[in-house]
Order: structure tokens, then sequence, then C-alpha cells
């Protein structure tokens, strides 16, 4: 069934069995990937998936339930599944079906040369990866990742209250990634592009930026524990922003699960810190003109100059609060409730380059990579404490690859001892908690675990 | 599900450009998930996950396709799809699938489906209040609920014809004790492959406590000092060590492209004397268990290590032809979205000679984790990290103070090496592992154990 049909059905049926207001969230994907083993294509993905959301009041309440088929018995699972769900909630909250705002965003997401790139050229690029890989170092004993991908969505939300919006995005990626091998010691080095044009995938650097990471990590050691003064590469930076994004979320603060909680109008971060949500951001992996619940999106400023200017809003946490909605209503998928997260999320660049940030540190450790970012990490406390390598500084210079050891401190005291901002932003992968980036940062200090 | 001719019509169409085997897997799952936050039930979500997987080989190549359209047209024209990836002259023309019953050693008496969502809410509620109740202290609970019911028809061309049934449920208590500014989380998440009669298996009530236990614990806990010394690892949950340092690269997909240090070790010494483990998926009723894997092989008891030295690997069917040897029933998916691979299911380290109180009483000084929280290993190099949820100074032979903030690193192979004492106490806990195919539920388990040395990612006291 077509999705509107589907959707008249679904609103007929909840009237007539007593729903008193509903709306369908529906998303509808291709994808595409392939990966290249010794030459060979090693797998090769295509999927075209579907699933539609459901949520609606009954006697006050709301209740979810979703289905990825389109036919009469989803129609009446959807009903029936989400009346009972509803029946049995007793949280006080209001929940509100949105009727749509005055106008939405221009945004780009889509880009239609992107749809053209052949499997072939796909797997050409897989097989380049490999092959530029092992052609960069003679001792690369293995590319265990030459990998691309396609994928392209479309969401759909409407609702009883007359909310009818659509928008659609793709995206591609490029990954490699390379064990390099000396004697015993065996390291990994690893590259992944993302984005919405193709022109831009450029294989031979991606492999040689991968092995020429593996191979500078050959020969490391731990160092002694003790505090030092650490630069995050700006991936170890986004990833930790990635991490801790929750505690900008309304909803943590809410339920006490932030410590940002009552901290509006205070300096949480070093002035040098400016962190904006932009949902406009052109070909951004998580643009989009409205959010979850059909709210329109804009672009904010979450830490200005080290200073917390808001929390990220839904409307239920915006209506609690006596505020709008920041437009960061949520879907991790059809499947999810209404949640809250950013959209492209970053840390403002500043002026230095990477080179002149290890200038700037002088002596300490540059940190290239965290191992147990899900695990070492705990979003309530700010605490973390990971497996850590990269390389030592000494002089303003690199010295020596450092690995076994673990960097541990606190999300809120190292936002606060940001000393320098690098010029260097970058983002990571789009995920279901929106797409995070950040410029390389120097820390003043952070403790080393080592020998 | 669907009749043995569609199916048939599907595999012959994906081996219509020369794949050497075909495989139709279809899913129709029902789950239900609520939550619950400080005693208010929040949200409540059902659904009806509903898809075909098809996967085609060709020698070492793979294809996958997936779609939620199961109709006959749809789906010969996905086969079609995906066969246009390889190229060659049809080999199997033929295909005649043999029906077979699964023995079911995992009996579900309470279908989920069947049990009224008030019942469900009514056990969060007793969680709630057991952890709430605890102490001062703790000041928000959540309570979380889930159940599915998954239903698969697993078809191939080399006649499989196999409908399986897994029912799971699981409840999950996080419990956040406050001090000041400062707080604290435990988590706690018994899970089953069985229907609602598993809360009559589980004292939901001495769950909850300890959950809140954990986390009033660790909130009036100091940081953990850094260093490199030995580490007592308890029972149950503390498993997730041998998963994670070892379990990952004993996986076919790493081993088979000789990307594990595990790999060509097979009747090597790998592990102490002390070690033996294995990776168990037909334990009745387990979280892990399965009656047969997503490639429809019935799931066994596979022993990886027995005294220190390796003895198999988890395999599946792919990775079965590149190794030359045969699938262990270990193949598994998150859904139909995903190609299946080797994975785990229920793994862990057997049961010693020693008790807890001797590792204890024995030990001059260590980190003694108690709870231990999730990790991850790079299966490449070996390397892994672990959190240290719940931890504890020894000194002395007894246990000193409570720590928090511990991370355990290291390399699988070297840690293997250095565990000199293990306990009789063999206990499991529940786990959702993520990998490439997916996220899938699997127990850890091993009796508390002692490694003699691992580098402890703490903090010196802030002063």
């Amino acid at each position: 069934m077509e999705i509107h049909e589907f959707r008249n059905r679904v609103f007929a049926f909840g009237k007539a069995s007593g729903l008193e207001e509903m709306e369908i969230y529906f998303s509808r994907s291709k994808s595409f990937s392939t990966r290249v083993f010794q030459k060979e294509v090693d797998s090769y993905n295509v999927s075209a998936a579907q699933g539609v959301g459901f949520r609606a009041r009954f006697a006050g309440k709301v209740g979810y339930a979703y289905a990825e088929t389109l036919d009469q018995d989803s129609v009446e699972l959807l009903v029936e599944g989400a009346k009972a769900n509803a029946q049995i909630i007793d949280s006080e909250d209001e929940i509100e079906f949105f009727a749509g705002s005055s106008s939405y965003p221009e945004v780009i997401a889509y880009n239609p040369d992107l749809e053209t790139v052949s499997a072939e050229d796909k797997i050409a690029f897989a097989r380049e990866l490999e092959a530029e890989a092992f052609a960069a170092d003679e001792r690369v004993s293995m590319v265990n990742w030459a990998a691309t991908g396609y994928s392209e969505s479309e969401v759909y939300i409407a609702n009883t209250k007359g909310l009818e919006e659509s928008f659609r995005r793709n995206g591609a990626y490029g990954v490699v990634a390379a064990l390099v091998r000396e004697e015993e010691q065996v390291k990994n080095g690893r590259r992944i592009v993302f984005g919405n044009d193709w022109s831009l995938f450029d294989a031979k650097k991606l492999a040689q930026e991968a092995v020429q990471e593996g191979t500078s990590l050959l020969g490391a050691d731990s160092v002694h524990s003790g505090d030092y003064p650490i630069l995050l590469r700006h991936d170890v930076a986004y990833g930790l922003l990635e991490t801790f994004a929750p505690v900008f979320s309304a909803e943590s603060v809410q339920k006490g699960l932030s410590l940002l909680a009552g901290k509006l109008g205070e300096e949480i971060a070093s002035a040098k810190v400016t962190l904006v949500d932009d949902p406009l951001l052109k070909n951004g992996g998580a643009s989009a003109p409205f959010d979850g619940e059909g709210v329109a999106t804009r672009k904010k400023n979450v830490i200005e100059q080290g200073k917390l200017v808001t929390f990220l809003h839904n409307l239920k946490t915006a209506r609690k609060d006596g505020v709008e909605s920041t437009g960061n209503a949520s879907r991790a998928s059809f499947k999810s409730p209404v949640g809250i997260s950013p959209a492209n999320f970053f840390i403002e660049p500043g002026e230095k380059s990477f080179d002149e940030l290890v200038e700037a540190l002088d002596r300490g450790i540059i940190i290239i990579d965290v191992q147990g970012l899900h695990s070492g990490a705990n979003p309530v406390s700010g605490d973390f404490s990971l497996g850590a390598y990269g390389y030592l500084v000494e002089q303003g210079r690199v010295v020596r690859p450092v690995d076994q050891i673990t960097v541990a401190g606190n999300f809120f005291k190292l936002l606060a001892a940001v000393e320098e901002v690098g010029s260097d932003l970058q983002f990571g992968a789009p995920g279901h908690q929106g797409h995070i980036g950040s410029p390389s940062l120097i820390i003043k200090s952070l403790s080393v675990a080592g020998m | 599900m669907l009749a043995e001719s569609l199916v048939t019509d599907v595999l012959l169409a994906a081996l219509s450009t020369g794949g050497d085997f075909a495989e139709f897997f279809m899913e129709d799952t029902r789950g239900t998930t609520l939550r619950m936050l400080n005693g208010a039930l929040e949200e409540g979500v059902s659904g009806r996950d509903y898809g075909v997987g098809i996967r085609i080989f060709q020698g070492f190549r793979s294809v996958y396709a997936y779609t939620n359209d199961a109709s006959r047209n749809n789906l010969l024209k996905v086969a079609r799809e995906a066969a246009a990836a390889l190229s060659g002259a049809p080999q199997l023309t033929e295909i005649v699938l043999n029906r077979l019953t699964v023995e079911n050693f995992n009996p579900v008496l309470l279908e989920p489906g069947k049990v009224a969502h008030s019942d469900k809410a009514a056990v969060m509620k007793r969680a709630h209040l057991a952890a709430a109740g605890y102490d001062d202290q703790i000041t928000q609970v959540s309570v979380s609920y889930m159940d599915t019911d998954q239903n698969v028809l697993i078809a191939n061309s080399e006649g499989t014809f196999i409908e399986d049934r897994r029912v799971r449920t699981r409840l999950g208590i996080n419990a956040v004790a406050s001090k000041g500014s400062e707080k604290q989380s435990a988590f706690r998440g018994p899970g089953r492959h069985m229907g609602f009669e598993m809360f009559e298996q589980i004292d939901v009530e001495e769950v909850a406590r300890d959950a809140a236990r954990s986390a009033v614990t660790m909130v009036n806990a100091e940081y953990a000092p850094s260093g490199k010394y030995p580490v007592i690892i308890d029972n149950e949950f503390g498993g997730v060590i041998f998963h994670e340092a070892c379990g990952h690269g004993l996986e076919a997909t790493s081993v088979a492209k000789g990307a594990s240090v595990f790999s060509g070790k097979l009747g090597q010494q790998v592990a102490s004397p002390l070690v033996t483990a294995v990776d168990d998926g037909t334990i009745p009723n387990a979280w892990g268990s399965q009656n047969v894997d997503d490639e429809g092989t019935s799931t066994r008891r596979n022993v990886l290590i027995k005294d220190g030295i390796l003895q198999g690997y988890m395999i599946d069917k792919l990775n079965a032809r590149r190794m030359g040897m045969e699938p262990t029933g270990s193949s598994r998916r998150q859904s139909y979205k995903f190609a299946p691979t080797s994975r785990m299911t229920n793994t862990f380290i057997c049961a010693g000679q020693s008790t807890k109180e001797e590792i204890i009483s024995n030990t001059e000084y260590a980190l003694y984790a108690r709870h231990m929280g999730g990790g991850s290993v790079n299966p490449g190099t070996g390397e892994f990290n672990f959190a240290v949820a719940e931890g504890y100074i020894v000194r002395n032979g007894k246990i000193e103070k409570p720590v928090r903030g511990g991370t355990l690193i290291g390399q699988g192979s070297e840690v293997l090496q250095k565990i000199d004492m293990v306990a009789s106490n063999l206990a499991t806990g529940q786990g959702m592992c993520g990998s490439l195919s997916g996220s899938i539920p699997t127990d850890v388990g091993q009796p508390t154990i002692r490694v003699s040395e691992i580098t402890v990612g703490g903090r010196k006291e802030a002063n």
C-alpha cells in the first residue's frame, strides 16, 4: 500500500477506535555497500527498507507502535498497539502533537549526482583503496578494510493536526584500515571519509594517510604515569563530544541526569569554546528542515565563548521549562519514541593549524585514538577513563609513538581546561545522535596511566 | 511462513548467475519495550519487524540483499538484483528442500504477547521500589522491560528448510546515587531466552537492590590508583574480560583472514593451564542460546581453550570455506538487515579449583573488580580495554576499600597467560554484543579469577 493511502486508513481506523490524536513517522531507505579483500569483491550488499512509527493519544496518554509493512494487518497492529501502550502510561508529562511551523528553512542534503555513481565505480574505489594501501609501505601486512557504501533515505511525518512534511538526504562513505607489522609489533591505521560529493573521495590520499598513521605507531611504548598536557586530535575530540552530548539535552537535565542543571548563563567552558548546533549546514550529515516532531530547525550556539546559552529542547521539555522548542526532537528510527539529539553539532574552529598546536603543546602527549567510549565514559558524572595511543611531544616536536596508556579525566573539567582550539574542524560518522564535529584541542592536563 | 515452492524459486533466481550457494532468511518479530522513570511508566512501544534477507556465495565472495516486501514478485526481483553482482553460468538448477523440525530446548511457558502490559509494568514497579528504597543516596531509578518474539525461516540451496522461534525477555535497572554534585550509576540487566516466567526464576528485588548498593558504594568511593598490578575479577559479568580480550579474536570473522592474534595457533598454548573456556549455545533458556544458529546449523558446545591449549574457533559457513573447516553453529545476526557471521553465544571460562575467599586471602595487593562495565577490543592487535564498574582495593588478604573509575587495558593473549588463580564459582551475566552482524544477546561468564598484572588506568586522588 502506498504511504498516503496507509496514513488515511490508520487515521480512520484509529479515530473509530477512540484515539484522540495520531501521528505517523515514515522512513524509507536504500543502501549499497561493498568490501574488497585481496583484490576480490568480498561482500556486496543492497537493501531497500521502510518502516512506519505511530504514536497516538488515548484517554490523555500517548502510546507508540511500529511496523515494517504497509498492509491492513499493520493498520490494526499500530492502532491497537499504541492504544494498549497508552493505557499503561502514568507519567504526567504533556505531549503535544504539533500543527506545523509557519515556515521551514531551505536545507540541501541530497545530491542527485551521487545517485549516478555506478556499483562498478564504487567497487573500483574499494579496490583502489586496497591497492594504494599496499603500495604505500612494504610493512603493510594486511588491508583488513577497503570498503565503500552509499545510502539514501526519506522521512515523511504527518499527523491529525494537519502537519505533513517530508525530506530526503543521501551520503556515501569510504573506509580503509591497514595492519602494519615490524618484527613482532602489529599496528593499525584507519581512515574514513563521509560526504555526498563523490568527486572529493580520494582513494590514494585516504589509503596513504591510513598506512602512514599505522607505521608512525611502530615502536610505540608506554609512558610513565602522571599528569600530562594533552593535544586531543579532532577525531578524539569529537568522539568525546559525541559521548557526552546527552548532557546538553533538556531531557537529561530535567531527569536529573546532567550536571549542567541550573547552569544556564554560567561559564562552563574555557572562553575559547563556542559549541554550535547547525541543522542548516549544506550537505551536513544531520541537516534537516524539521525535527522529529515536525518543528522547524534553526542554528544556535549552545556554548558561546564558554557560557552555557541553551539546552537542546523538544516540545515536551520546552513546555516544562517555559521556553520554545529548539527544534531538536529526534527519532533515532521509526521505531523510537521522540527524544532529543543535536543535529550538526560542533566546536567552532580557531586559528591554529594542527602543526602549530603541536608546537604550542611544547611538552605532552598527542592522543590520536581512544578505546572504550561506550564503556569507560560516564555521561552522568562526566568521568572518563579510556585506553589511548598517540605520540609523545617534547620541545614542540613529536619524539615517539605511545601506546598502552589510559587517559582519565572529567568532561566538564575538560571543557574548562581547553587552552587552544585548532582550525582543523572535522566531523565523524553521521549517526542517530547527530553529526558531531570538532577541531583538535589542547587540554591543560589529563591524568595518564602507563608504566 | 512461506511455501517451500516460493523459497525454491527465490533461491534458484539467486543462483542464476553462477552462485554456488544461496540462503533465504525470513523474520517476523514482535516486541515490546517499556520504560519507567522514578516509578512512573513513561514510554511504551510495541511493534513488528518483518523482512527477508537473501545471501549468495560464489567461492569466497558473498552478496547480501534485504527487503521488507515479501511478495513473490519482489523477492524474485531482489534475488535477481543480488545475483547481478556475480557472473557465470548457473551451477545449480534444482533444489530439493527438506523441512526439518527443530528440537526446542528453550521452552517458553508464558508467551510475552499473551501477558497483559499491566503485569509487565507491575514487575518494573517492584524493581523500582526495591532500588529506590535501598538508601537515601539513591536519587533516581530507571527501569526498562523488553520482550521479543522472533520467528524465523531459514532455507538454503543445500536443502535446509527450518523454522525456529526465539523468545527473549530482559529487565534493566539503572540506579543513580548522588552525593553533593557527584553522581554514580549502576546497571543490572538480567535476561533469558524465555517468556514472562523469567520473573518466577529471578529475584527482582534482589537484583534491584544490588544495582542500588553498587551505585551507593561507588558514589562514596575514591578513584582507583593507576599502575600495573594484580587484578581479581569476580564471576558473572566479569566474564566480559574473556569475551572482549579473547572471544572476539576466536571468531572466524577475524581468524579466517589472518587478522587475529589467534590465527594459526590451534594446538598451541595460548593461555595459562588453569584456563578452559567454551562457547555453548545449547544451555536451555540461557540469554545467548538458540536452537539453531542464523544459518540453520544446530548450535553446540564448542570448546575454545582446554587447559590453556587452543582447541577451536567459532565458525560460520562463509569463513568455513576460507578456513577449510566445518561451521560450528556460531553464525548469528541482529535481524534480516544483517548478513550473519561468526559470533559468540554463551561464552565462559570454566570453573577451577580455588575459592573466591582463597583468592582474596592469598593476595597482598590488587584491584578487586567486583562488577565490570563494558569493553571493546581491536581483534587485529588484540588490544582491549574495559571499565571496572565496581572496584575495591585488596590489601594483605582483605578487602580494604571501594574504588571507582578504573579501566583495564592490555593485550588479550598476554592476560590469558597471566591468569594465576581460578575459583569454582562459575556464573554468567547478560549483555548485548555489537559487531559486524549487528547487536545480539550474549551471555558472558567465569568464576572469580586473578590476573597477576594488568595496566589499570585510574587517577590519583583529586586534591
